[in-house]
């Protein structure tokens, strides 16, 4: 599915990337869903340096998130649209 | 005649909710941006139309997951919620897409909601247009358009809650159908639960729908 995928905590500040997938158990999981961080979904990084938080903005709303959490969601950069089937259901 | 309406503000932080408080109470406070600036239960009082309206304001959430501790305030006093309140529901109409999560959630509790459409201003601004009647029949709830900070729409939101109060608005409770097999389950949940006390004071769909998302919460409001 994805050719270039990086945990969003490598993301440098100012980048806008994609998410892709969320690599959690399930309540990190269903969090990052209810705030937003779902696939296909942009996410443009505000603030991140070293092992500290990282800031993003997502949906018009800025977040902060730990090292930790920001490593367990993996992202592509946003260079071409790839087709994500997940996420949208309807 | 003096009667009673509680009005239960709902909304993610800086939807401008504390700004319809203030509005509707005419209290003057600090609207801050702290995170969590209103985990304590604000409440204020105001009169219209006849009645005594008491405004409670509810901790800014972006869902009803009960995952933190805002969230679970919030959730429970809307599970807790009496004939006589009204939801409002204050969304950001500059981000609906974000605003409108919780608003799905909170309809499908069963609760009566009215949608307040805030900063409209600045919807308008961003260049939004939003069909307000093709919104408010998709959600099956009315909807009040606002710019909190200008004071703009306060009358027509007091105006739609004692209309809401009357029983004069009512709306068909919001249903998302969730595919063949998440219904399936629903279809075989909802009548065991139907029978429980539980099921009795809230609605069994979406008492069903937590169990299904192993929400811990009800899990153990079953089990207790």
């Amino acid at each position: 599915m994805s050719l270039h995928t990086m945990p969003l905590s490598m993301a440098a500040p100012g980048e806008t990337v994609q998410v892709v997938e969320v690599v959690a158990g399930r309540g990190l999981n269903r969090r990052l869903i209810d705030m937003g961080l779902v696939p296909g979904t942009e996410v443009k990084v505000i603030n991140s340096q070293g092992a500290g938080a990282v800031i993003v903005e997502v949906k018009g709303t800025r977040l902060a998130l730990g090292h930790g959490m920001a490593h367990k969601i993996r992202v592509s950069k946003n260079e071409q649209k790839h087709h994500h089937c997940a996420g949208r259901q309807s | 005649m003096n009667r009673n309406i509680i009005i239960a503000l709902a909304g993610n932080p800086n939807s401008g909710k504390t700004t319809v408080f203030n509005n509707l109470t005419g209290a003057h406070q600090h609207v801050g941006n702290w995170p969590g600036v209103t985990v304590e239960k604000k409440e204020g009082v105001t009169e219209y139309g006849g009645y005594r309206l008491q405004v409670v304001d509810l901790p800014g959430v972006y869902s009803l997951t009960a995952y933190s501790q805002d969230e679970i305030i919030t959730r429970d006093y809307l599970m807790n919620a009496g004939p006589g309140t009204v939801v409002v529901d204050i969304v950001d109409a500059s981000n609906l897409e974000r605003n409108l999560y919780l608003t799905i959630q909170v309809l499908e509790m069963g609760v009566p909601v009215i949608v307040a459409l805030n900063m409209m201003d600045q919807a308008e601004s961003k260049g939004h247009i939003i069909d307000t009647a093709a919104l408010s029949k998709l959600l099956g709830a009315p909807i009040v358009a606002m710019s909190a900070h200008r004071n703009r729409g306060t009358r027509e939101l007091l105006e739609a809650i004692v209309k809401m109060a009357n029983g004069a608005s009512h709306m068909s409770p919001l249903k998302i159908r969730y595919g063949r097999e998440v219904e399936e389950e629903i279809a075989g949940l909802e009548p065991l639960i139907s029978t429980t006390e539980l099921g009795r004071a809230y609605s069994p769909r979406w008492l069903a729908l937590k169990l299904l998302e192993e929400d811990e919460e009800i899990a153990r409001r079953f089990e207790g």
